[in-house]
């Protein structure tokens, strides 16, 4: 059974596909089991991971990717699809639920619908509803800060529009369990710059104050530079690198006085992305710096 | 500085998240403006960037932006409302009275208020009515990261799918049968509203009807609208600028959003490569520089050095830029208009 649903957000561009990644491969050293016990999956509609990690045959059936870990991609319509077929079993009945032109364009419009689905699929193990998920924890590449807002929002926003039947329960269901932070642990990936910090904070104290959950906040692509580093460069370089310092030093204030912890975690410089997983894993595996 | 096509009245700028895509939508519209056109920046992020850039409130409204002195244009911005426009667009679309039916349906709440559904439409909204509007010489448009570019290109589809052949008339009632699921014949039809009540429950099937039943009233209207939307979309007046950053995965997807945009019918006619560090290709000034500078320096010139081979997968006809890195405060208006200037053509393929 899921015991934990890892999701992971952030500003678009900061790098969360791979630290999803990273977060997988070392949860995945955590366990003891043979077998993978980490299922890693993304929410986006056109895959990261089918070219980054060069996974052609991604899809919403998990596939080994490597010792521990299993990768897939959810869209929102699989998610739908399976939950559908869950429940009204006949095949046939299915068939024609999911492909009529009135679920089509229901789906379509509204997108609660489809953040619900994901946010059903990710919470149906521990509820016991539909098929049987064999892994321990699950890390999910999740949206960009606006839309992970909203796709949390799902549940409670259509609980209130419609309280009551079957809809009415499965959202109960769905928004008890997405807001229990022993279930739902949430990282929140960061760039050292002015605006993500600020929008990241913004969303941390939302977690905080309307789900009730802490995240766990990540200072991604640091340069790990001195200020010592600097001498001898070229003027134009100095401006650059003493900018990344001070952007640097300005965020780590900023979070400190907002009273937020942190973990830094480095620019990896490597050129293959498995060499970048493999160094932001280990980084998460160092004593000190546990989740 | 950027050349547009003298005809052009639209310009949308598109890629994925990091790359510094606001504040270049910003820099461009400041540049344009100095020289002489009377811009309109609209932003469609729900975050509060341009808010931090320009100093406006996110309170939907239209406000004028202070430029340099011997500026020959005026520049405008605003944050879209996603409640208000749509609200606003129902409004204008209905001229009815019925219209507060449809404001009152819970559905509709979710629909265009704290759902995400609705925030790309109402943006394009927003751009098709300033540019019908005849306000302004140019509206520039700052879209969410690529991931919902689809989202926003795909808005006058999807609500043209509300009017699908047959789906609006699932659901409609009429005066004489007040029950509206009597009026179903086909079996098929009952079979799939059953299946439907089975999964959400009466309450919600009823909310459904009465949603389908308050926007058919404009079916007609709406759907006007929603086609001239998609017409200013695909217009030759209207420019797709793709943002784009040095590293390999962000310039993958670019080129595979450049291809599957232009194979769509939209003109997209140049590509900006972002944020590009200067320093690190000609870096030779220090012998023994510590590791980690050394590090850095060989990482962003190999960046540099793919760039050539990456710019190659774009397709021919585009116009590529270069934009320098610029100091971290650049976003009072000065370093806006500088980082407009700094803009430079590297490549121009046919």
């Amino acid at each position: 059974m899921v015991k934990k649903a890892h999701l992971i957000t952030g500003k678009g561009g900061v790098g969360k596909s791979l630290f999803a990644a990273a977060l997988a491969q070392h949860l995945s050293t955590q366990s003891s089991s043979k077998k993978a016990a980490v299922l890693l999956t993304e929410l986006s509609e056109h895959s990261f991971y089918r070219d980054f990690l060069k996974q052609p045959n991604i899809s919403y059936i998990p596939k080994p990717w490597k010792q521990g870990v299993d990768l897939a991609q959810w869209s929102p319509d699989d998610c739908l699809k399976e939950y559908a077929l869950h429940l009204l079993k006949i095949e046939s009945l299915y068939r024609l639920f999911i492909e009529n032109p009135v679920t089509k364009s229901l789906i379509q419009i509204a997108p609660g619908l489809q953040d619900l689905a994901v946010v059903g699929k990710l919470t149906s193990s521990p509820r016991r509803h539909g098929p049987v998920m064999n892994y321990d924890e699950i890390v999910v590449d999740s949206y960009a800060t606006g839309h992970f807002l909203s796709m949390l929002r799902a549940p409670s926003s259509l609980q209130e529009a419609v309280p009551f039947g079957p809809m009415g329960e499965q959202t109960k269901s769905i928004n008890e369990c997405i807001r229990n932070p022993g279930f739902t642990q949430i990282h929140l990936v960061c760039l050292p710059e002015e605006l993500p910090v600020t929008e990241s904070i913004e969303l941390y104290n939302q977690l905080k104050n309307e789900f009730g959950i802490t995240a766990n906040f990540y200072l991604n692509k640091m340069s790990l530079l001195n200020v010592s580093d600097l001498s001898g460069l070229s003027a134009e370089a100095i401006m650059s690198l003493q900018n990344l310092l001070e952007s640097e030093a300005w965020s780590r204030e900023k979070l400190k006085s907002a009273g937020i912890n942190f973990i830094e975690l480095p620019l990896v410089t490597l050129p293959h992305a498995d060499e970048i997983i493999s160094t932001i894993a280990r980084h998460l595996d160092e004593p000190g710096k546990v989740l | 500085m950027m050349d547009l096509k003298p005809e052009t009245k639209t310009v949308i700028c598109i890629g994925s998240g990091g790359v510094g895509k606001t504040t270049l939508a910003a820099s461009l519209a400041a540049g344009w403006a100095r020289d002489g056109k009377k811009v309109l920046v609209l932003t469609i992020d729900p975050s509060l960037r341009l808010t931090q850039t320009l100093g406006v409130t996110p309170d939907g409204d239209i406000h004028e932006v202070h430029l340099p002195e011997g500026s020959k244009g005026k520049l405008f911005s605003c944050v879209i409302n996603h409640q208000k426009t749509f609200d606003w667009f129902i409004r204008s679309a209905a001229q009815d009275a019925n219209v507060q039916l449809l404001l009152e349906n819970r559905l509709y709440q979710q629909l265009s208020g704290k759902l995400s559904g609705s925030q790309e439409f109402t943006s394009l909204i927003s751009l098709y009515r300033y540019v019908n509007s005849g306000d302004y010489d140019l509206v520039v448009l700052d879209t969410p990261p690529s991931q919902h570019t689809w989202n926003f290109l795909k808005a006058p589809e999807k609500i043209s799918m509300l009017f699908n052949e047959g789906v609006a008339s699932w659901f409609r009632q009429s005066d004489e049968a007040p029950n509206f699921f009597k009026k179903i014949i086909n079996l098929s039809t009952t079979q799939v509203l059953k299946a439907l009540e089975m999964l959400t429950g009466s309450q919600f099937m009823k909310e459904l009807s009465s949603f389908f039943r308050a926007v058919q009233r404009w079916e007609g209207p709406l759907e006007a609208y929603v086609s001239n939307c998609h017409r200013l979309l695909i217009s030759p007046t209207t420019e797709f600028i793709l943002v784009t950053a040095l590293d390999s995965s962000r310039l993958n997807e670019a080129q595979k959003l450049s291809r599957e945009i232009s194979k769509q019918g939209y003109h997209l006619t140049c590509v900006v490569i972002n944020r590009v560090p200067v320093w690190a290709q000609h870096e030779t000034s220090a012998k023994d520089l510590s590791p980690r500078v050394q590090d850095l320096k060989n990482y962003y010139k190999s960046l540099a050095d793919n760039l050539k081979s990456g710019l190659e997968q774009f397709k021919k006809g585009l116009r590529i830029y270069k934009c320098f890195e610029q100091q971290q405060k650049a976003e009072d208006m000065t370093g806006l208009l500088l980082n407009y200037d700094h803009i430079v053509t590297i490549m121009y393929t046919n």
